[in-house]
């Protein structure tokens, strides 16, 4: 369960998030969404510990992420920040390794045919289901994505969702920051859409 | 093979820089097996062959951390200020008579020279709270550029004699190493090695970016610090001995990247094997070449890097991608 308590997020002087409390339940996908600058990735950066409200706390169960080690953050959140670049010559393979073992969420992500390509030869849907990948194989009971849909194509987004549901019933609580239309989250157990 | 053939190379350039020399060592295979037996050879070709393997590899070691911590293929020692520093704090401790060149209070003068001008790099480029790779290879620059010039003011103040030592020794030379010397920068390198090999995996999630880094269970923060101390320990270990030799930082890591890939705990041992391996053949090369003379170490390396790296760079171009 994540809670958000009264929280107001001030940025470059203006209030992103004003006073806004949520309860995000254990076990459950929940999609933010909202026009652009509108505070979706705030919301989920402050969600990952990412950063500190000016006013209010966030928790998931009864750790303060802002708080958390980061060692021990890592134990509880995951996240996919939107448009994740990779500098170095890594392969997916050794990438996903970084968070966990690679071998099933690369299979249920089409990504074992690029096991051994290196990353930065990537397009950008594949690069995204990398990043995806990663975040799922830290096997964290949270898992906060940013914009996972937005540069893959119908059959990709299709399986991703149904991946997301899958883990949604396996226990763990999912995050997603969506620039969709709210009819088309009819795969979304929880819509937030006004937080200022 | 590919993973020896570094190695391999390293030995028998070692012994080939322990043969040549301006004096004949006679029965060269027995007085290398016998330790003392011929004072040329124990008193100054081993010890000086020693010091290029433990300055390349420090060299090349403080290089991978560089790049790696600023997660940018142009940082190097010379480029984040730590040489500049390293030159300023050994110049101001011989010239106090704090130390000689080569000492252990050398060693650490240097050393702390090499973190107060790191440290000052980093600080600066994090003034507007987010260290961008940019901002510390601008600042770098600029810092190099002050404590350079620092260094050049210390030197035109001194007597004539202490100039043309320290001019001598900014230009990077392994003359004048005594085994005594070796005792510091064996020190420097083993722990700086030690670092480097522990953050090893931590620097490989870094590639990803701070905040993904971070995400992972990285402490961004304290990483770079720990990475800043063993970069300025092995940086200013090696300058403080035997002045700046140029390139070995930029290119040892890239040539070893290009050749193992890019996991940072098999880069920290081909790292150090190839910087330890270019300074050994350019020392080699710069007191062969025009003997009796004896060129710059530092010109020899920059004329054997560079052409290996742009020849790797054109060959195989994905290791390092630039966004």
């Amino acid at each position: 369960m994540i809670t958000i308590d009264e929280i107001t997020i001030v940025r470059d002087g203006r209030e992103i998030i004003y006073d806004y409390s949520e309860q995000i339940p254990a076990g459950s996908i929940t999609a933010i969404v909202g026009p652009n600058g509108c505070g979706k990735s705030t919301l989920l950066a402050a969600i990952a510990g990412d950063i500190a409200p000016n006013k209010g706390t966030i928790t998931i169960d009864d750790e303060h992420p802002i708080l958390s080690p980061p060692a021990q953050l890592a134990r509880i959140r995951a996240v996919a920040i939107q448009n994740q670049t990779y500098s170095l010559g890594f392969t997916v393979r050794q990438i996903i390794e970084m968070a966990g073992p690679s071998d099933e969420v690369m299979k249920a992500l089409e990504l074992t045919a690029l096991a051994d390509r290196l990353v930065t030869t990537l397009s950008g849907g594949e690069s995204q289901r990398v990043s995806i990948a990663t975040a799922i194989a830290q096997n964290t009971p949270v898992l906060l994505l940013d914009e996972p849909l937005s540069a893959q194509d119908v059959g990709s987004r299709k399986r991703i969702i149904e991946l997301l549901q899958k883990l949604a019933e396996s226990g763990i609580t999912v995050v997603v920051v969506a620039h969709s239309d709210e009819a088309e989250l009819t795969w979304a157990d929880k819509v937030i859409k006004q937080f200022l | 093979m590919k993973r020896l053939a570094p190695a391999l190379l390293l030995v028998v350039a070692t012994l080939i820089a322990i043969y040549v020399g301006a004096a004949q060592i006679d029965n060269f295979w027995s007085a290398l097996i016998s330790p003392g037996s011929n004072e040329i050879l124990w008193q100054i070709r081993i010890p000086r062959v020693t010091a290029a393997l433990i300055v390349g590899a420090s060299l090349a070691l403080a290089g991978l951390l560089a790049q790696g911590v600023c997660n940018n293929a142009l940082a190097e020692p010379s480029i984040l200020g730590t040489t500049a520093g390293a030159s300023l704090g050994t110049v101001l401790a011989v010239i106090t008579g704090l130390a000689q060149v080569g000492s252990i209070g050398a060693i650490v003068c240097g050393a702390a020279g090499a973190l107060a001008a790191t440290s000052l790099t980093f600080k600066l480029a994090n003034l507007r709270a987010h260290l961008s790779s940019f901002a510390l290879i601008i600042v770098g620059i600029a810092v190099s550029a002050i404590f350079t010039a620092v260094v050049g003011l210390v030197s035109s103040m001194v007597s004539r004699a202490d100039a043309r030592s320290i001019s001598f020794w900014n230009f990077g030379s392994l003359a004048l190493i005594t085994r005594e010397n070796l005792v510091g920068i064996s020190v420097t390198a083993v722990v700086g090695g030690i670092i480097a090999w522990r953050i090893s995996p931590s620097l490989d999630r870094l590639s990803l970016g701070d905040a993904t880094a971070f995400h992972l269970g990285i402490d961004v923060p304290r990483l770079r610090v720990v990475a800043l101390v063993a970069l300025s320990l092995l940086a200013g270990g090696a300058v403080s001995t035997v002045g700046s030799i140029a390139f070995i930082g930029l290119a040892a890591p890239h040539i070893a990247r290009f050749i193992y890939g890019p996991a940072h705990r098999t880069l920290v041992i081909h790292t150090a094997i190839i910087g330890a391996f270019l300074v050994v053949v350019a020392d080699t090369l710069s007191r062969s070449i025009a003997q009796p003379n004896e060129l710059p170490i530092g010109l020899v390396t920059s004329l054997l890097g560079a052409p290996v790296l742009i020849a790797l760079v054109s060959v195989k171009n994905n290791v390092w991608k630039t966004q």
